[in-house]
């Protein structure tokens, strides 16, 4: 550790550090557009220019490493000038579209200005004419009317996914961003290039034109659509419910968590959220009743708890069957392998889940579900489902969501289903398995709820609640708490469970793997 | 009668061939440095020479030598800036055109001394007739054992290779010359790392300019004393001064660093064209900063020049006369430089354009008052803010012009 002096604060920080970073670690922000901590340094765009004593120019807070007892200056007037030179040049020719470019908001050169520009513009010559909207990518619409030429999407697809679509063409004021004749930016993780664009260059055709930026709220949550569980914020519009608007989620951008997913996110976990607001259930639906009868949580539970009981007491709880999946949490997978597993010795325990995909060598795993590896480290056996067998054996079947369409067909499912009396699904969508079944049950999804996953390389990742659960709906580790409360198999011992924190505290004690992880 | 050093056997007919210039003492430098003498002492013997780079920036050559590692388990390489781009400059295919084989003896010292065994030339694009010579003498001095394996039975290997530009200013830049040979386009790289620890593909590379490296053929058979001699304690040898403009006899005069520019243009250049009058002197180079008429009388070295704010960079002396418009010149420079930018960093990639804008608007006649001023700001925001040199080439002699010849200018600007 060495000793340096960013606007006569002293810092102590490691000896190979950069200026712009002992300052981000200091809590000064020295204004940077190429700069990605991503990538190596740049220093093209020359906004991080900092006053070093005892040096004659002013050097790049991105690229130059600190020295003992080095004396940094962020705000003297040089540099203060020197940086509204710059913003002078970057906006001379740039469009003043703000009020209709999707950047506006979170957009580095729009609030660099506000705070370093504020000049009057002196810009008197005729504007190079450039391509305002191409389509460069899936979804991405390029404009080199914004574009300040940071190179960040040339070196992202150059160092990151090293697929190399785009690139600089011509020199000068005439470079630009492009692609080779007719080769789109078609990878899976090219929605990240509309993400680290630092202007609105690149707009991302999902996004474009639905929103304005600040209308949006952000909340930390998991993707759960493989078993990398990607940190990411779910950006969405708050106080509205999703019947006064089409959707409440408008986008999913990546979180930086250098422990799983560094700064990306793919694009099948950024482009795939229309399930959280699309053909959702919010009312307990009874098929059998005619006339749609309504019940009460509160009723449901007993009433399948009394269900329950009636086959423990004659001892028939094998005749329990369930389907599960792992989308369920750590909490909720290990609620039920202790709840039907150990208390009620239930065996006849499948699991259905999406059906492996590919996987690539940077995020995405083949597991397309987020949860597999928490299954089995509490010690479920990940069976998958035989029919016959559960249509002979089950008087009460309680089906977690409806994956099971993935493997069989609706006849196949609706044969093996008519033979069995009971059967409750917990489903977050509405589709045809809900029309086979007696009860359907809303759940939350995990945007809506708390709990834990375990990803691949088996780190437990909690997430909390991001959207409000919608109607009757209601996560499946409150139902299950409940219930077994209402089995008065264990009362207390699941009285304690008020959250799934607490769950997890249970884990860690009881099984090792959660040991130190739920701490 | 001032000796030379450089071109004093041009003229000689085919002295490009090796025959010819093994005649006129070939090759005894290389002869002597590989056989008599030690890396380290022709290393000494350079930095005593107080050889400064010809290129432009003037960075003493022997000490450019020494920052490149010893230790290291890598490949070293030697890049000879053959790129030639600075405008008005014209010496170093003359050098290459006449006598190839002096640079190539120059090439193999610097190798030898430094420890590298693989040379390129990058050669501008449209030298082509002086790349084919020259690897035409690279493939005579290969026959005659000077350059490929075991040379003169020394132990030291050594290949070179010609690499032709395609047409670009920058890549006269040292480190955009490097990604030109790596097959990149030829962008300047951020500094630090210097090519001397990390250069051509990642490894230390020794980067120098033809005239510079031509001159350590004669440090060698002379010796460092007799080299600054030949020009002055700091600044050693001789500087091939390329004259252009209007003047009566324009070409190239190799002068001892710190001649006279006064002399150089009326005595050896014959004076102004026509019996006009002189109004300015570019005296380095389209980039250095502009001399007025008044300022003439000066030494040509790198130390006098920058004193004189302004710099002696390639030598290539260009000579404006009273006919010439002020505002012409500005135009063809800030068009230069804004067609040459690589348009990496945004100073000089907007600035250059900017500025050209304004300057083409003025010459049509639809100046502002404001304008001069601007273009003043401007160039100074540009001013040693730039990833690479390019800026400040571009800067000073739009802001040296713009001070020095405002009134003339303000007179293209109506009310």
């Amino acid at each position: 550790m060495i000793k340096i002096f960013i606007d006569e604060k002293a810092i102590e920080v490691e000896k190979s550090t950069t200026i712009l970073k002992a300052a981000e670690q200091a809590g000064i922000d020295i204004p940077h557009l190429c700069y990605h901590p991503a990538f190596p340094p740049e220093g093209t765009c020359r906004m991080c220019l900092v006053e070093i004593e005892g040096l004659p120019s002013l050097e790049l807070a991105c690229s130059t490493q600190v020295k003992d007892g080095m004396k940094v200056s962020t705000k003297s007037e040089r540099v203060i000038e020197a940086r509204k030179g710059v913003l002078e040049f970057l906006l001379a020719e740039h469009p003043p579209d703000c009020p209709i470019c999707d950047k506006a908001g979170e957009c580095s050169l729009q609030d660099y200005y506000e705070e370093y520009g504020q000049f009057e513009n002196q810009f008197n010559e005729f504007k190079e004419k450039r391509e305002k909207k191409v389509k460069i990518g899936k979804n991405l619409i390029r404009d080199m009317e914004r574009c300040i030429l940071c190179r960040r999407c040339v070196r992202f697809l150059k160092e990151v996914t090293k697929t190399q679509e785009l690139g600089v063409f011509e020199r000068g004021i005439h470079s630009e961003i492009n692609i080779l004749d007719g080769v789109l930016v078609d990878n899976n993780y090219s929605g990240n290039l509309a993400e680290i664009c630092p202007v609105g260059a690149m707009t991302d055709s999902d996004f474009r034109f639905k929103t304005r930026t600040w209308f949006l709220k952000k909340g930390e949550s998991i993707c759960p659509l493989c078993s990398r569980g990607c940190s990411i914020f779910i950006e969405y519009h708050e106080g509205f419910s999703r019947f006064t608007l089409p959707k409440r989620v408008y986008r999913i951008r990546s979180r930086e968590n250098h422990k799983v997913n560094g700064f990306w996110i793919c694009d099948i976990g950024r482009y795939g959220y229309s399930y959280i607001d699309e053909n959702r259930i919010d009312k307990i639906i009874v098929n059998n009743k005619e006339g749609g009868e309504t019940i009460t949580w509160e009723k449901m539970v007993i009433l399948l708890a009394e269900k329950i009981k009636r086959l423990y007491y004659i001892k028939k709880t094998s005749r329990i069957a369930l389907i599960l999946n792992t989308w369920l949490s750590n909490e909720e997978l290990f609620l039920i392998n202790k709840i039907f597993r150990n208390d009620l010795s239930v065996e006849n325990i499948y699991f259905t889940d999406p059906p492996e995909g590919e996987e690539d060598d940077l995020l995405l795993t083949s597991e397309r579900s987020p949860n597999k590896r928490g299954a089995r480290e509490i010690g479920l056996d990940l069976k998958p489902i035989n029919l016959e067998t559960l249509a002979d054996k089950t008087d009460l079947l309680l089906i977690f969501g409806s994956f099971m369409f993935d493997q069989f067909n609706l006849a196949e499912i609706k044969s093996a289903l008519d033979n069995i009396k009971m059967k409750i699904i917990f489903a977050t969508h509405s589709n045809e398995m809900n029309s086979l079944v007696d009860i359907v049950l809303p759940m939350s999804l995990i945007a809506e709820k708390e709990g834990s996953l375990t990803n691949v390389d088996g780190i437990v990742q909690r997430f909390s609640p991001v959207l409000m659960a919608q109607g009757e709906c209601q996560p499946e580790w409150k139902v299950l708490v409940n219930l077994a409360k209402e089995l008065e198999i264990n009362f207390r011992y699941y009285s304690q469970f008020s959250s799934p924190e607490a769950i997890l505290d249970e884990m860690g004690k009881k099984i090792s793997f959660f040991e130190k992880k739920s701490e | 009668m001032e000796e030379k050093l450089l071109t004093q056997h041009f003229g000689i007919e085919n002295l490009f061939k090796i025959d010819v210039y093994l005649k006129h003492s070939g090759y005894q430098a290389v002869k002597k440095a590989l056989k008599e003498m030690k890396p380290s002492e022709i290393m000494d013997e350079v930095k005593a020479a107080n050889l400064r780079g010809r290129g432009g920036a003037g960075f003493p050559a022997g000490v450019k030598w020494g920052f490149v590692p010893q230790d290291i388990d890598k490949p070293k390489y030697l890049c000879v800036n053959a790129d030639e781009g600075e405008p008005g400059t014209f010496k170093d295919r003359y050098i290459m055109s006449h006598n190839p084989h002096l640079l190539l003896e120059g090439i193999i010292i610097a190798s030898f001394a430094v420890g590298i065994h693989k040379g390129f030339v990058y050669i501008r694009g449209e030298y082509e007739t002086i790349a084919l010579r020259f690897e035409q003498a690279i493939s005579e001095a290969n026959k005659e054992g000077f350059l490929g394996k075991n040379i003169l039975g020394t132990g030291f290997d050594l290949n070179v290779f010609v690499h032709r530009g395609a047409g670009s200013y920058i890549c006269g830049e040292e480190t955009a010359l490097l990604e030109s040979i790596e097959g990149k386009r030829g962008n300047p790289r951020l500094k630090p790392p210097f090519p001397a620890s990390v250069g051509l593909f990642g490894c230390p590379t020794v980067i120098n300019n033809v005239e510079t490296l031509s001159n350590v053929p004669q440090i060698i058979l002379n010796g460092a004393k007799w080299f600054c001699q030949k020009g002055l304690p700091k600044d050693g040898g001789t500087r091939i001064f390329g004259v252009s403009g209007m003047v009566k006899n324009p070409g190239i005069y190799e002068l001892p660093m710190g001649t006279n520019l006064k002399d150089i243009i009326f005595k050896h250049a014959g004076g102004m064209k026509d019996g006009k009058k002189l109004k300015a002197v570019i005296p380095g180079g389209m980039s250095a900063p502009i001399l007025t008429a008044d300022e003439i009388d000066i030494k040509m070295d790198f130390d006098s020049l920058m004193d004189a704010k302004s710099m002696l960079g390639s030598a290539a002396i260009i000579v404006i006369d009273e006919d010439t418009s002020i505002l012409d010149v500005l135009k063809v420079i800030t068009k230069f430089y804004s067609h040459e930018s690589c348009g990496q960093c945004t100073p000089c990639r907007v600035g250059n354009s900017w500025i050209n804008k304004i300057v083409k608007r003025i010459a049509g006649g639809k100046g502002k008052k404001e304008d001069i001023d601007n273009i003043i700001r401007l160039a100074s925001n540009m001013l040693g803010k730039t990833l690479c040199p390019l800026g400040d080439a571009a800067a000073m002699p739009i802001l040296s012009i713009t001070q020095k010849f405002r009134k003339e200018i303000e007179s293209y600007i109506g009310n």
